[in-house]
């Protein structure tokens, strides 16, 4: 499989956000992606510091969700699925032949666009289902319930009705126990794929909060279609862009403030302020 | 931002007294009429053919009540809401006809069961074999206790045999999703078509004739099985389909191996249908006669031995019994028929107690 240069010489790996410091926590190189014969992404190459958030932006349908996925590898359980290119965590390629993907999930988790509590079991057990899931050992489940939830925002809501089926949470709720439950198996790299998107403006600021104080010590790459959000908890953002029937692209990436404030692609400056897309 | 509590509002004129009504639901005088006529005319000629012919219901409600009313309806509607309206009034008829012809049918099966089934019944009827009676013997002496016994043996078996199976691979085929699955599907659903005959000869002919196994509960059991397992295969298929991606997905999100996946999310998710998935596998082959005549026989005793002896069952029990000249036999084979029933029904209510209560508890 021969990959082609990048469609546009706009994608500048020279302000990749690696050159302010810090060995990367996350890396993909020369990424391109595949859903059976159609190419959908080409050529992203993003650096993703450790202990930072980095905000994924750009219209519907460039790819984002996507490129997400193969973060940890859970693109490749679509059929048809195909790649090409290196996806490095801690400097490893986690495509690499001897890796499991259940290790790679374990240590780079995911938050869904869509929330998705397991309904046969309780909240507390919904918490503690990553570590059951897993066979990951951790003593004091009390605390680590208490401690998740508090970070996801949902403790004063749930504290007395944690023996309570999951099921009866509302749509805003069940996105952070998710969140909480995404948590207790204490990831390095926590990925999220627009997780604000069915909450409402308090759960969102809330949300926002612990995404800052996680990125403290852990790494966050989160996909999201309010920029507002992109640049009130991100250190760093790409902007994916995709042509009509071609794959999409890294547009433009760097320091969030500098995308918003000072973009040098054209295209980037009419999106972020909200011209298309 | 000033404060709200130091707005002053104006005091909130009283609302008027209300009660709730149905405004859509108002009808003028002709409607009235319409829909009052349209109701009782058709009966009338259908109560006289009920006096006066001697033409059995289900014919005068076919041949006689559903045109009468459809033109009635019909001519109600139109006089109404035009001309319009009578396909409405065509549906409905047809709709409702259709669901009452479907119930006439099955009431009128089990009230002939039950009518006649219940002569037969008595404490002695319910828990005794037929090891000192005869055929000829009147009724009150003798019963199907130990067919009973029997079918519940053989159920029992055939459902430990057939639900880890049919399980098993409704999960090959909706969780792992290997490269057989197009043939396992055709494959199941070619034995969904297997005559339950041929089921029992399979059995007679592969186990018992070869003396691998006696004429036995087990050997009833493994006939039982082979019809059960496509029903309790694809039905658990369905419901696994029903569990969302998302599920899956954000177990294996959290670092878990598919088998967790499957283990502890996916049938967990889908307890209910698989309870469901389990009851009518039990249904479709509770009341099946020829695999038992093949395999299982008959018994006067009580057996309790699955693989020793053959066994009374309430099916194979019907079938000897109807088939002799004697009307207390007959009697009997009506008595056991009702028995089935009961057991079926009971079956099913307490299915859905079960998995209404699992639910509601998860």
């Amino acid at each position: 499989m021969s990959s082609t240069p990048p469609a546009t010489p706009a994608a500048t790996p020279a302000s990749t956000p690696t050159a302010a410091g810090g060995s990367p926590a996350m890396q993909s190189r020369h990424l391109s992606v595949w859903f059976g014969k159609r190419k959908v992404l080409e050529d992203v190459n993003i650096s993703f510091p450790a202990n930072t958030c980095t905000a994924l932006i750009g219209p519907s349908g460039c790819g984002k969700s996507t490129y997400i996925r193969t973060l940890n590898r859970l693109h490749e359980l679509i059929p048809g699925a195909g790649l090409a290119g290196d996806v490095l965590h801690n400097g490893r390629d986690i495509y690499a032949r001897d890796v499991d993907p259940v290790t790679v999930r374990l240590a780079i988790g995911m938050v869904f666009q869509k929330p998705n509590p397991f309904p046969s079991m309780t909240i507390r057990g919904n918490v503690l289902s990553g570590l059951k899931l897993s066979g990951m050992k951790r003593p004091n489940h009390d605390e680590i319930v208490e401690d998740t939830l508090r970070k996801a925002g949902l403790w004063n809501e749930v504290k007395d009705r944690l023996s309570h089926a999951a099921g009866e949470l509302s749509g805003g709720q069940a996105q952070r126990l998710v969140i909480a439950r995404a948590l207790a198996v204490q990831p390095q790299v926590l990925l999220m794929d627009e997780p604000c998107s069915a909450l409402d403006p308090a759960s969102t600021l809330k949300i926002e909060e612990t995404i800052r104080e996680l990125a403290e010590s852990i790494t966050i790459i989160i996909v999201t279609h309010n920029m507002q959000q992109a640049t009130r908890v991100s250190d760093y953002t790409a902007f994916f862009l995709a042509a009509e029937n071609e794959p999409g692209i890294v547009v433009e990436q760097g320091a969030t403030t500098e995308i918003f404030s000072n973009p040098q692609d054209p295209r980037t400056l009419d999106y972020v302020n909200g011209r298309f897309g | 931002m000033t404060a709200h509590a130091e707005t002053i509002l104006p005091p909130r004129p009283p609302a008027p007294q209300q009660s709730a009504g149905r405004p859509w639901a108002r009808r003028g005088p002709g409607f009235r009429l319409a829909v009052l006529l349209g109701t009782i005319l058709p009966p009338v000629p259908v109560i006289a053919a009920l006096l006066y012919t001697d033409w059995p219901p289900v014919t005068i409600f076919v041949a006689i009540y559903l045109p009468l009313q459809l033109i009635a309806a019909c001519a109600a509607a139109i006089s109404q809401r035009g001309t319009r309206a009578a396909g409405d009034a065509v549906i409905i008829v047809l709709a409702i006809g259709a669901t009452l012809l479907a119930v006439i049918v099955l009431g009128s099966i089990l009230s002939t069961i039950a009518i006649r089934g219940y002569q037969a019944m008595s404490v002695a009827f319910l828990t005794q074999n037929t090891l000192y009676i005869s055929p000829s013997t009147p009724l009150g002496y003798g019963g199907v206790g130990a067919a009973v016994l029997g079918t519940f043996i053989i159920v029992a078996l055939a459902t430990v045999i057939t639900v880890p199976i049919g399980i098993a691979t409704a999960v090959y085929v909706t969780e792992v999703r290997g490269r057989a699955v197009p043939y396992v599907r055709f494959f199941v659903q070619a034995m969904s078509g297997v005559p339950s005959v041929v089921a029992g000869l399979f059995i007679l002919v592969v186990l018992i004739l070869s003396g691998a196994l006696a004429y036995s509960a087990l050997a009833g059991a493994l006939a039982y099985s082979i019809l059960m397992l496509p029903t309790v295969a694809r039905t658990a298929e369905e419901v696994l389909k029903l569990v969302p991606e998302e599920l899956r997905t954000g177990a294996l999100a959290l670092g878990s191996t598919r088998a967790r996946v499957v283990g502890q999310v996916v049938l967990p998710a889908a307890r209910t249908g698989i309870v469901t998935a389990t009851i009518l596998g039990i249904a479709r082959v509770v009341g099946e006669t020829a695999p038992l005549l093949l395999t299982s026989l008959s018994n006067d005793r009580t057996i309790i031995n699955p693989v020793g002896n053959p066994i009374a069952s309430l099916p194979v029990f019907i079938f000897d019994k109807v088939s002799l000249p004697f009307p207390d036999a007959v009697a009997r084979a009506w008595g056991a028929a009702l028995v089935l029933m009961v057991i079926v029904a009971i079956l099913f209510t307490a299915a859905r107690l079960l998995s209404a209560r699992r639910f509601a508890k998860s």
